[in-house]
């Protein structure tokens, strides 16, 4: 399974109807889906969604086609002069894009981020911020 | 009987002539594994600990010198950040978790000693009642660490032998001294770095005592005595720290807010344990899985908060624990990495001949209680101040909610099944707003994801939900969520 993160934007639901066109042109590609996370922001709404990864292109194809966003990856920066290398991180980290190494310092992958920012209010030196 | 092996006075000899044989906790648990702990303590002088984590019960005294004409501070911020004065004329303790009266939650008094230690200027503010001695009624400066006579860092509490691992229950985030945790027991974290924590090493608390010398900072710091809270008999005993900040590194001393608790500081802090006999060795040569502790449910908002199980440092520092059969993602407050770094750093220092050991003026206390707070006036519980709930059927109508609102004179309806089960609530506001938008039918007004409290949550508990959501009552309801009660407002004023 795949994680990809969407937003859907502030505004884009008007009428019940609109929610049911967007479920409904998920539903047609006959997928199980888990939603991980499911939070609300200013910008709108905010779903983690856990698909298939032989589903996602046409997936995200049906998403865009009714104005739903996906968010690119990686959408934090990590200021690695800033890291105490603690690990208030760490737990809350789905994909382990931030993960200890070896030596037990910690370093962020950005391919692995799917931009969820739960990590971003819990540094304690503000190295984490949303880009 | 313990037989002594080993002396201070022929460790220091050796760290003089440099040829003392240091090791940190971690290495020593293989030496011990390999060699056998008579070996070991014959062969190996000093171990050494470390710990970098927030040490929120950390300060520093501060002294100014007098300006002239002199002034005896009332109240005094340092970049804004308030400090306690209640000494003599100019000195004063900031505390770590004090945060900016502006910025709150962003910085605070462990910021400002991290800036203090890092040579950058501090705004001093301060303000008098005026006397005449000390006739100056408010000052407005810049000072760095070099313009004072002493900085001394002076931590009530710090160096935990252990800590509990703390996890949520609840069906919401919290945001703790313990961090983020994440709701349905969605993560776990814990502090302390396992077999390297200096108390850990010595647990009869054998060579830490009053006045033993330490890495403190990246300075040089004493052990002044028991730490506060100090807690023997469980084994989370506490220590009471003081060092110069003159000397110290401010890669050491780090300010850290943490989300919606506040401000604190990381402190390192190393503590070299000399191998006086075999039950040192022994005992330095501890493993993370013979360090038990607690896994805490942080969900309950009392004192004494439930144990989900016992765990040890092994389980923890994996990464990942196990929780009603779910694994969840585990990890530390405190940094490992920086323990290893200060652990290391001590070694360096005693094997260049730089770092001597002496033995403590007096050993900790092993007998001490840790008491909970007295509380002359008694808890109050939502059971005690609850009223009946007025409540209406979901399927009723709008005017029968609205009558039932004049007729109780109440602002808040109940809405259940007819099993009394929850299904929402509806203000006298909701109603109003109804008639405005000429709605009629009952379930579109209802809110249906009611913050809820039960009988047994302390008052206080319940107001603070209460202005946390920005409502004026909450649903009383059993273990079923079956409706018993309402509280309002009204009940807690």
């Amino acid at each position: 399974m795949t994680i990809i993160n969407i937003t859907i934007p502030l505004g884009l639901i008007q009428q019940i109807e609109d929610y049911s066109r967007i479920v409904n042109d998920i539903l047609k590609h006959d997928v199980s889906l888990n939603i991980l996370k499911f939070s609300t922001s200013s910008g709108g709404i905010n779903i983690l969604l856990d698909l298939p990864e032989e589903k996602i292109k046409e997936i995200t194809e049906s998403l865009k086609s009714n104005d739903v966003q996906i968010n690119r990856k990686g959408r934090i920066s990590y200021d690695q002069e800033k890291c105490l290398f603690c690990g208030a991180c760490i737990s809350l980290c789905p994909t382990e894009a931030l993960r200890y190494k070896d030596d037990d310092s910690i370093e962020f992958s950005e391919g692995d981020c799917i931009g969820c920012l739960l990590c971003v209010d819990a540094c304690p030196t503000n190295a984490i911020m949303e880009d | 009987m313990i037989i002594t092996t080993k002396t201070y006075q022929e460790i220091n000899r050796k760290i003089k002539s440099k040829d003392a044989i240091v090791v940190t906790a971690e290495e020593m648990i293989k030496i011990v594994e390999e060699n056998g702990s008579k070996v070991a303590a014959e062969e190996i002088d000093v171990v050494t600990t470390g710990t970098f984590g927030p040490m929120c019960s950390s300060g520093a005294f501060l002294n100014f010198g007098h300006s002239d004409p002199p002034i005896k501070f009332e109240h005094l911020w340092l970049n804004e950040v308030h400090a306690y004065h209640g000494n003599a004329a100019v000195d004063c303790y900031i505390g770590v978790t004090r945060m900016a009266d502006k910025r709150p939650f962003e910085y605070g008094g462990g910021n400002v000693i991290e800036e203090l230690v890092a040579g950058k200027p501090i705004r001093l503010r301060g303000i008098s009642n005026t006397t005449d001695c000390y006739p100056l009624g408010e000052i407005d400066t810049y000072f760095t660490i070099d313009d004072l006579n002493q900085s001394i860092l002076c931590n009530p509490r710090n160096a935990y032998q252990r800590y509990v691992c703390a996890v949520n229950s609840t069906d919401r985030t919290l945001y703790t001294y313990m961090g983020k945790l994440l709701p349905n027991f969605g993560n776990a974290h814990y502090a302390g770095s396992g077999c390297l924590n200096p108390l850990t090493n010595d647990p009869d608390y054998e060579t830490i005592g009053i006045g033993t010398r330490i890495f403190l900072g990246g300075g040089i710091g004493y052990v002044m005595g028991e730490g506060t809270q100090h807690n023997p008999k469980n084994r989370f005993g506490t220590l009471f720290l003081k060092g110069d900040l003159k000397q110290m590194r401010s890669e050491y001393l780090k300010g850290v807010n943490y989300e919606q608790y506040g401000t604190s500081m990381f402190c390192g802090v190393g503590i070299p344990i000399p191998i006086l006999n075999e039950g040192l060795a022994k005992k330095t040569a501890i493993k993370d899985k013979d360090i038990i502790t607690d896994i805490v449910d942080y969900g309950t908002p009392r004192r004494d908060r439930p144990t989900i199980r016992k765990t040890n440092y092994e389980e923890l520092k994996s990464g990942l624990i196990e929780i009603n059969g779910k694994k969840i993602k585990c990890s530390s407050l405190s940094s490992l990495y920086h323990a290893r770094q200060i652990a290391k750093e001590l070694k360096e220092w005693i094997e260049d001949g730089k770092f001597f050991l002496n033995p403590p003026a007096e050993t900790l206390p092993i007998e001490t209680d840790f008491k909970p707070m007295k509380q002359v006036s008694e808890l109050k519980f939502v059971k005690d101040l609850k009223r009946g709930a007025v409540i209406c059927y979901e399927d009723c109508d709008i005017d029968i909610v609205a009558e039932k609102i004049v007729q109780k004179n109440t602002n808040h309806i109940v809405i259940t099944d007819r099993d009394q089960y929850l299904k929402g609530i509806v203000t006298s506001f909701d109603v109003t707003k109804a008639v405005a938008k000429k709605k009629t039918i009952l379930k579109d007004i209802i809110t249906k994801r009611v913050i809820t409290t039960t009988d047994n949550e302390p008052a206080d508990v319940a107001a603070r939900k209460m202005r946390k959501h920005e409502i004026s009552a909450l649903p009383v309801i059993d273990d079923k969520n079956k409706v018993v009660g309402i509280i309002t407002s009204e009940e807690l004023m």
